[in-house]
């Protein structure tokens, strides 16, 4: 009977990805890793994730988020990751830094939605079903919220800075990026 | 159908809810509400979330906006920068671009249409359709896919990359470039570039053919199913050009009804708040836009590649025809409105850009280093449309005398779908759902419904329109209170 | 007997020239040491400290040390680099520096110092200020959201353009780039887009009108070279006796980093 120790393939890392105030950009960014996406999947199996229909995250290894904190569901789901992974990602320029929704902080945002959605008889006609998350008066990169176990900047991080940055974790090195790799734009 | 926007007593019934909404793009979610013999009484798409992108652009420069904007959006970013940009080239006066710019343009917008609609179908939809529907959701996946179906999970890979190189080549990098400027473009295609994405395209075109047959192959295993999965009959709407062709970069405006009867034509998409109307539901933050001249009950309409391949007298590229001519055979002589053929219709436009692609390609203009048009007296104001991925796509920008944006109005693609989305997932409801017990595998169906749209929620929820607006305040009985209505200048009437 | 000009920086024999200064040998001789508020065309403000290296053990600004016969400096090292790691930080924080959206990305010094000095993140919480910009000169941006007040354009239009159209007010956090109009408006100033404090902001702040993103992603200064990279290529250009089109170039588009390795 084979033991553990006697077993060499090594358990697959676990990991969560999810965005937030984003635009799925860093997500895309991640599928330009192309046809290494057949490696990661030898490396890695996933778990909640936009790619996938696994509706909410377990215990992962790595998690990995794209976008700011801009409403209160952002806040539930950025917990619930924290909660749950061991290592935890801010990928991209909005999750690092807010981003360009944070344009919006000096804006107020009561202002916003009249002047979106209008008034009707001096009432606000902004969307204001219980099931719509409300909003935040200021946009958070993500470590004003949570930890924050490292960084990778980039509107977004290319594909292959992505996966210098999680090979390099992965297999249990500080991940270093090159000059060409490390951009904020 | 009865209505399901809104149930008369919902306090009574049982609420569940497909949060988050995945393998789409985007934030959103879908409530449904059933009594005890699980009858469904509500189905609505939500649209979760506000950024502001309309507002925090006011104030800023105009040349910044078309690299700005397509930040609402990491899937289809060249639509936002290119539509952006046609909108700049008139409101700073420019005139007809070079060819090489204008042909440089299509190629970055052709190119990302292969990505785009790659990225759709084979990461995201596929695996409903090549796993099933209600097959297991650890398995349902891009990853399942590539175990299980190996060849077609690469294929999707290489061709989505392909656009991608493509819109690097064009644009400096794969997101989020910035290859389009007012007046033109900052970058010419060198010799090697060219010669490097020519000598990979026939095999993007084969693939694509290959991808077609595929799904026409799937709809006759069950045509009974895939023809008649969410159908409802829907006006259409879309960009043409003055021929009648099918044009993703400019046209003008056709519309039609269900039927294909014309309701607009080669409209002008400058005035375009001459047609369209938004109105806004207190449960989304996404509008819902309609065709004026119908209102709001009968005016709501589907944008996208369904409407795309049908309203559009042919596609000038001839494999792409081909297909065409293959799928509306499946109409009988009448326009299809099942929602599952989205994705046949989807991969008709890839296999169309590739050929496109290949076309530009090969046109020796594509080299030219002439790419700025001349300038002329500003003009101040524009309206730039092109047909994205997901449906067509309207910037509207105002920019005052010091070069800074004044006012800006975006309908994004996934808005025109707004209320076909919401007919779609209720149709599926009373398909599927009604009176059964509800499995994981069945509200899967919802959502199979909502990925047929290919919808962008983050675009979506980054408008916030001065559409021409209406706002209605009705009772619990559903009787209109109160409306108000206001113009695209701002006018409230 | 003759005292022998030089210095060390990091182990390495660096020459200097009579009346120059720690940075200035170190740029002249392609050894770089991060700076943002020094220009070679002005004295030195000794503002942004990032320049800060040890010098025979004790800590000062390269920009306003004069050079001596036999110091040893130290530039490169961890503890320094964490420092000005914290510097620019504090400057990330401070403005509002959305690289994304910003017409001067890759060619952005603060941005290239953040690359340089492998800055991930801006660590502390942002303040996201309400700054505003100014359009109303025909041909020149200024957009206080991304000003880090070296000011260097405060020093150009003084002391070259002879017209003194920026000044800096307020103080700590409230510190901001005021205008000497009587609206305060950039518009009603002689500022011109042939002015040298036209061309001397490291960042975004002060750009010239309807021509961001003329230059393509992979032509600009920061695409393919380092600050540090480019100091050093600069020098050997020099040496060499060349004169490359790209150096050149770059010198007349009033490129912060070339600029700077020029003689003082």
């Amino acid at each position: 009977m084979a033991t553990a120790a006697q077993n060499t393939t090594p358990r697959k890392l676990r990991v969560a990805t999810t965005s937030l105030a984003g635009c799925f950009g860093c997500h895309m960014s991640l599928l330009d890793i192309d046809e290494r996406i057949i490696d990661l999947a030898k490396l890695v199996e996933f778990d909640r994730s936009p790619i996938n229909d696994i509706k909410h995250c377990g215990p992962c290894d790595i998690g990995i988020i794209e976008g700011a904190v801009c409403n209160a569901e952002n806040v539930h789901v950025l917990h619930e990751f924290r909660a749950n992974c061991k290592i935890l990602i801010a990928c991209g320029a909005c999750a690092v830094n807010g981003g360009l929704p944070a344009q919006r902080n000096h804006l107020d945002v009561a202002e916003i939605l009249k002047h979106v959605y209008g008034d009707l008889d001096g009432k606000p006609s902004a969307p204001n079903d219980p099931e719509l998350p409300l909003l935040l008066d200021k946009v958070r990169p993500l470590n004003e919220v949570v930890r924050i176990d490292y960084f990778i900047p980039g509107c977004p991080p290319s594909g292959d800075t992505i996966w210098k940055y999680v090979t390099d974790l992965i297999s249990g090195n500080n991940p270093r990026l090159s000059f060409e790799l490390l951009r904020y734009d | 159908m009865p209505n399901l926007e809104t149930a008369p007593s919902p306090q009574k019934l049982r609420r569940i809810a497909i949060d988050p909404v995945t393998r789409v793009e985007g934030h959103g979610k879908v409530t449904i509400l059933l009594d005890e013999e699980n009858k469904v009484h509500q189905v609505r798409l939500h649209i979760v979330e506000v950024r502001g992108f309309e507002k925090f652009i006011e104030g800023r420069p105009y040349w910044e906006v078309p690299v700005i904007v397509q930040r609402l959006c990491g899937i289809c970013p060249v639509s936002h920068h290119v539509a952006a940009a046609k909108a700049m080239d008139i409101i700073a006066g420019y005139g007809t671009l070079p060819p090489a710019a204008e042909k440089l343009r299509r190629l970055m917008h052709y190119g990302q249409m292969v990505q785009s609609h790659a990225l759709h179908f084979f990461h995201l939809a596929s695996p409903d359709l090549l796993l099933g529907f209600d097959s297991d959701l650890t398995r349902r996946n891009i990853m399942g896919v590539l175990a299980d179906f190996p060849e077609i999970a690469k294929q999707g890979v290489f061709m989505r990359k392909f656009g991608q190189e493509v819109i690097h080549h064009t644009a400096g990098k794969r997101i989020h470039g910035t290859g389009a400027i007012p007046g033109g473009m900052n970058k010419a295609l060198t010799q090697e570039e060219r010669d490097l994405l020519r000598n990979g395209v026939d095999q993007i075109v084969e693939w694509a053919i290959g991808s077609v047959r595929m799904i026409e192959k799937l709809h006759l295993t069950n045509p009974r199913f895939y023809n008649h999965f969410a159908e409802f009959g829907t006006n259409m709407m879309g960009l043409v050009r003055s021929d009648g062709a099918m044009d993703l970069y400019h046209g003008g405006l056709r519309a039609t009804d269900a039927g294909k009867k014309i309701i607009f034509d080669h409209a002008d998409y400058s005035q375009y708040d001459r047609m369209l109307q938004e109105g806004v539901k207190p449960w989304s933050y996404m509008k819902f836009p309609y065709i004026k001249s119908l209102g709001p009950e009968h005016g709501w309409y589907k944008v996208g590649p369904l409407a795309r391949v049908q309203i559009c007298d042919f596609i000038p590229s001839p494999e792409a025809e081909s297909e065409r001519k293959k799928m509306m055979a499946m109409g009988e002589g009448r326009p299809v409105h099942g929602t599952l053929f989205y994705h046949w219709a989807r991969l008709i436009e890839l296999l169309h850009a590739a050929e496109v692609i290949r076309d530009l390609l090969d046109d020796p203009e594509i080299l030219g280093k002439d790419l700025m048009a001349d300038k002329g007296p500003w003009r101040g104001e524009g309206v730039g449309v092109i047909e994205a991925p997901r449906g067509t796509l309207f910037h509207h920008y105002r920019v005052d005398k010091d070069d800074l944006v004044t006012f800006c109005n975006l309908i994004v693609s996934t808005t025109n779908n707004n209320q076909a989305m919401n007919e779609a997932i209720r149709a599926v409801a009373l398909q599927y759902l009604d009176g059964c017990e509800i499995t994981e595998g069945l509200l899967n169906h919802i959502e199979v419904a909502i990925r047929a749209y290919d919808p962008c929620l983050s675009c979506a929820t980054h408008a916030l329109g001065q559409m021409p607006l209406e706002v209605s305040l009705q009772d619990a009985a559903g009787a209109m209170v109160s409306r108000l209505c206001r113009n695209s200048d701002g006018a409230i009437v | 007997m003759t005292i022998e000009r030089y210095i060390t920086i990091d182990g390495e024999i660096v020459h200097f020239g009579a009346g120059q200064t720690i940075l200035q040998a170190a740029l002249a001789a392609g050894v770089f040491i991060p700076h943002l508020c020094f220009h070679p065309d002005f004295g030195p403000h000794a503002s942004c400290k990032l320049c800060t290296v040890t010098v025979d053990g004790r800590n000062g600004s390269a920009c306003a040390t004069p050079a001596m016969p036999g110091q040893e400096v130290h530039s490169d090292t961890p503890e320094l680099n964490a420092r000005r790691r914290v510097l620019l930080q504090m400057l990330f924080v401070e403005g509002n520096h959305f690289c994304p959206g910003c017409a001067k990305s890759g060619n952005c010094k603060l941005q290239a110092l953040g690359y340089e000095l492998e800055m991930f993140n801006a660590h502390y919480a942002h303040f996201y200020p309400n700054r505003g910009l100014d359009a109303s000169h025909p041909d020149i941006l200024l957009d206080r959201n991304r000003c880090i007040m070296c000011e260097l354009c405060v020093r150009a239009s003084r002391d070259v353009d002879g017209k003194s159209v920026f000044a800096l007010a307020g103080r700590g956090r409230a510190s901001h780039l005021v205008i000497n109009s009587p609206s305060g408006k950039l518009g009603e100033t002689e500022f011109a887009l042939s002015d040298k404090a036209a061309h001397v902001c490291p960042v975004g702040a002060i750009m010239p009108k309807r021509v961001g993103y003329s230059v393509p992603i992979g032509e600009r200064q920061f695409d393919h070279d380092s600050l540090r990279q480019k100091v050093k290529k600069h020098t050997e250009w020099r040496s060499s006796g060349e004169e490359r089109d790209g150096a050149t170039k770059e010198l007349v588009n009033g490129s912060v980093a070339v600029n700077s390795v020029k003689e003082g």
